[in-house]
């Protein structure tokens, strides 16, 4: 239960922090899925496959907590889980950056969804283009920190 | 630790969640099923957001205002504040070039005991998602109005200092307003010479709604800066009402031009509001 809630509060930390930064990259023509991006990698570090159900929970969860509209998130938290748990043996193959390519392209396949979805109107390939080349500088700036900190960050990728 | 690739139960699970994912989204999509419980969060959202405010912050903020002995000061701000707000509001209703200042109709008691009375009601802003408002097609607020109408705010214009912002649509706990951006609504506009009619349409986009004509059609000559007033046709906004001037013409072809229309009232500019049935 204790886990539970706590994965709960961290999710919404994250979709708060997510919700406050849109505002400001929007207007650079940039989107940062913060929310699905730590999702992602809490599926990729775990030990076991997470299943379709907790995937689809937590993506109705988040469609909740961001107004969005239902269903949207959680069909792209399952397949995004059956992805890395399909290839979770052979990113071990791959190097960092071949990884935050597989992440940086998974947000854009994520942006370009929702885009279409909740802004089919003002769709723009612009934002698709520079939020795929921010997506995967920004997931190579992570993977660096993590293999040039590891002490101060503790995190392993 | 290895881990193992998805069995077929579990790939068949996967599928299944996807397809009932893709089932709720397009139910959420073309009806409004969910809305109920999407409001419901957003009252319990703001409510608790409003209580912790309240219970927390609002605590610490007069603990360390009293040690600093400018309560009262503080609470008079609050007060000019608010007055100054609802001043704002009063202006631009009685604004020499506003139609709301000639019409009876509207305004049935304008003056009254030797003050300013209008009746329309202040509403404050509880919830607009500023992201949605910049990004997305959906454009709506959510406000608390604090009088107390016998027939309810529906279809009420909620308007701030700078103009018309949009018109209430739902009445739970909060009101709900669709905004002009809103692809979903739909102004019917007018140019001043009452010659050129239109009705535009939310763009999804900030501060921009659009108009979509035939020049074959509507003769006048329509330029850059021109400025477009509400028609009155659709039965909710008053006429002659400034909504916005010209800020792109785009020509598709040669029976479809459109008009881009940028608003001079946007609603993040102000947290109060007034409402008005007209």
């Amino acid at each position: 239960m204790n886990r539970l809630i706590k994965r709960l509060l961290i999710i919404i930390f994250i979709n708060f922090i997510d919700q406050n930064i849109a505002g400001f990259f929007s207007d650079l023509l940039i989107i940062i899925p913060l929310t699905f991006l730590a999702y992602s990698f809490y599926v990729y570090r775990s030990d076991n496959n997470i299943g379709a159900i907790e995937a689809f929970l937590v993506g109705l969860f988040i469609d909740l907590i961001s107004d969005s509209y239902f269903g949207l998130n959680a069909i792209i938290f399952c397949l995004i889980t059956y992805v890395i748990n399909s290839y979770a043996n052979a990113f071990k193959l791959f190097s960092y950056l071949q990884i935050c390519i597989f992440f940086g392209l998974s947000c854009t396949a994520y942006v370009g969804f929702t885009q279409l979805v909740i802004n089919l109107y003002n769709f723009s390939y612009l934002i698709l283009f520079v939020s795929a080349i921010v997506n995967i500088i920004f997931c190579v700036m992570i993977a660096a920190i993590s293999v040039y900190f590891p002490r101060n960050v503790k995190m392993k990728i | 630790m290895a881990r193992i690739s998805p069995t077929p139960s579990q790939k068949i699970t996967f599928f299944f969640t996807t397809a009932l994912g893709a089932f709720i989204l397009y139910l959420d999509i073309t009806t409004s099923n969910f809305d109920n419980i999407k409001n419901g969060f957003k009252a319990i959202k703001i409510s608790s957001v409003y209580m912790v405010k309240n219970l927390a912050i609002e605590p610490i903020k007069s603990l360390i205002n009293l040690s600093r002995s400018k309560n009262e000061l503080i609470q008079e701000n609050k007060n000019l504040k608010k007055a100054l707000d609802t001043s704002y509001l009063n202006n631009y209703l009685i604004s020499r070039d506003n139609i709301f200042f000639k019409d009876q109709e509207i305004i049935r008691k304008a003056y009254k005991d030797g003050e300013y009375t209008f009746e329309y009601d202040i509403a404050q802003l509880r919830n607009i998602n500023p992201n949605m408002y910049k990004c997305c097609d959906k454009h709506r607020m959510f406000i608390e109005v604090t009088g107390t109408s016998e027939h309810g705010y529906k279809e009420s214009i909620v308007f701030n200092s700078s103009g018309i912002v949009g018109q209430i649509i739902d009445k739970s706990k909060f009101s709900e307003v669709l905004l002009l951006t809103d692809i979903t609504h739909s102004l019917p506009i007018k140019s001043e010479s009452n010659e050129f009619f239109c009705n535009a349409s939310g763009s999804g986009r900030p501060e921009i709604i659009i108009c979509s004509y035939n020049p074959l059609v509507w003769n006048e000559d329509i330029v850059l800066d021109q400025i477009f007033y509400t028609s009155g046709l659709g039965g909710i906004y008053p006429k002659n009402i400034k909504v916005g001037y010209i800020k792109n013409i785009e020509k598709i072809s040669s029976n479809l031009t459109n008009l881009e229309i940028r608003l001079f009232a946007n609603p993040l500019d102000d947290n109060l509001f007034g409402v008005l049935k007209y």
